[in-house]
């Protein structure tokens, strides 16, 4: 492996792990009952009323 | 003629003003003398266009009137499947993506009558805010040589803004309409998740994807996505909910409505120039009896992060084979950003799912329950030198995508409508970018206010000097 392939596989790796991070420290207090599909449901319930 | 907005094309042709050959032909005799300078298109049908083109004038001349859109010429992104035509989806392979079924929002335009033209160049794998291609060619900005054109949708932008077709449809994972539309001062529409069937494109993001329309004003967008919008049973994330007719409500008064200007973040790292558009839009808006407010959104850096995670370990599953078996093929960018999704676990892909769903929640409810409408800037700058902004090291790169799209990739973590339409020009001719974000499944809405805006700006009536 090169030194400027080294330098990607740890430039993807810590992208990877920032995003991981992010994403961890705002679940830690999700709802049990929250799922992904509850996305669906809010756009339905967040539309105008006719 | 290729002046002409898409539905007043529609309905010189319906009167038999014109033919729908001689707009196919003006359009051909435009994409001949000018695609060598824009490399908007990657697939020309002339010689099915001009067929098609014939076919409706006889069907018109018999009295046969196909739809709305009978006899307008239109060009699609290179992600849509059409039956006979190759889908490079912007890599060098030129029939990358393959479909058993025509791509939905296409065959709807095809039975309102529209004429294909041919495909569209786009960012390689639609992964790219810039309009750079390595294969393809980099789509140059109609308004200033040299500048991007805004991405990944990048030649249906140029297209529609040069008038080399009078529509097009674009697709929009992070920011992929509203970009190039803003960067070419045109209209595009990034319609809520599932308004629109992704059947038949390729996909990069199941969970972020759209299509939409990219047009020269505000009623074409309105008619493009009154005719690709609705359920199918190709898809089954596209939404029953009824789309209604928001062409005939793009004159309703704006008075009474509210809009926010947001209080944080999207104002921040922008130009003066760019913050000066929005906020003279609002103005105007305001003066047209709109209640323009300032609103502090819930934090847009969560939806970015929940995109982030949503997006790489999406793309990477739909882009494995390239990326793993014949990686040298792609863009640097581009396999730097796949290779992202290798390295994300499940554990936090579900995370970001759960996360999304709390954040839409939490959004829809607290700001609609305040505003009608939310006003941002699409793009943090004028379209910038594109030497300027793809000049390596790859990192760099990677980041500067992340800048330019910041404003945009929120509004895919939500699924809202967001309309993208002209805020003005820089003193050396470069355009700005407004963007509306409404209510889930409230196209009106933001069509309507796009409209008294673009009414009241009139930056339709200026043409880029191509």
């Amino acid at each position: 492996m090169t030194n400027s392939e080294r330098d990607a596989r740890r430039h993807v790796q810590a992208e990877a792990a920032a995003l991981a991070g992010a994403v961890e420290r705002m679940a830690g207090d999700l709802a049990l009952g929250e799922e992904p599909s509850n996305f669906a449901v809010a756009l339905v319930a967040g539309a105008p009323r006719d | 003629m290729t002046e002409l907005t898409l539905s007043e094309l529609a309905a010189a042709i319906a009167g038999r003003k014109v033919s729908s050959l001689e707009a196919t032909e003006a359009c051909l005799e435009r994409i001949g003398r000018l695609n060598a300078r824009l490399r908007a298109f990657i697939t020309l049908d002339a010689e099915g266009a001009r067929a098609r083109a014939r076919a409706l004038d006889a069907d018109l001349a018999a009295g046969r009137r196909r739809g709305p859109l009978h006899g307008v010429p239109l060009a699609y992104k290179d992600l849509c499947h059409v039956p006979g035509l190759p889908t490079s989806c912007g890599t060098r392979t030129a029939e990358y993506f393959t479909s058993e079924i025509e791509c939905t929002a296409v065959a709807r335009l095809s039975a309102a009558g529209a004429v294909t033209l041919g495909k569209l160049n786009m960012t390689e794998l639609a992964l790219g805010p810039f309009g750079d291609n390595p294969h393809h060619g980099d789509v140059d900005n109609p308004w200033k040589a040299g500048h991007v054109s805004g991405g990944s949708s990048s030649g249906s932008g140029a297209a529609v803004a040069a008038g080399l077709a009078f529509g097009a449809l674009g697709s929009d994972t992070g920011g992929s309409i509203r970009l190039p539309a803003a960067c070419c001062g045109i209209v595009g529409l990034k319609p809520t998740y599932g308004r629109v069937s992704r059947a038949g494109a390729m996909p990069l993001s199941w969970s972020l994807d759209h299509l939409g329309p990219m047009t020269r004003s505000v009623r074409d967008a309105a008619l493009m996505l009154e005719l690709i919008a609705g359920q199918d049973p190709h898809d089954a994330t596209s939404s029953p909910h009824p789309v209604g007719t928001p062409s005939a409500t793009l004159e309703a008064p704006v008075r009474g409505l509210r809009v926010a200007l947001p209080e944080n973040y999207y104002f921040d790292g922008v130009t003066d120039e760019a913050r000066a558009a929005v906020e003279a839009a609002a103005r105007a808006l305001g003066s047209l009896g709109a209640r323009v407010e300032t609103l502090r959104l819930p934090d847009p850096a969560a939806l970015i992060d929940v995109a982030g995670i949503l997006a790489r370990a999406e793309s990477s599953s739909i882009h494995t084979r390239i990326a793993r078996d014949r990686p040298h093929e792609l863009g640097d960018a581009v396999r730097a950003r796949l290779e992202v999704g290798f390295h994300v676990s499940a554990h936090d892909y579900l995370q970001a799912g759960r996360l999304r769903a709390r954040l839409t929640r939490e959004f829809v409810d607290e700001v609609f329950g305040q505003v009608d409408a939310v006003l941002t800037p699409t793009i943090p700058e004028a379209p910038p030198l594109r030497a300027a902004v793809t000049a390596p090291p790859v990192d760099e790169v990677v980041r500067r995508m992340g800048r330019f799209s910041r404003l945009t990739r929120p509004f895919n973590t939500l699924g809202l409508p967001v309309l993208a339409v002209p805020a003005g020009f820089t003193p050396d001719g470069r355009p700005l970018g407004l963007s509306i974000a409404g209510r889930p499944f409230d196209e009106a809405t933001v069509l309507r206010l796009g409209h008294a805006w673009e009414q009241a700006a009139d930056w339709r009536a200026r043409r880029p000097p191509v």
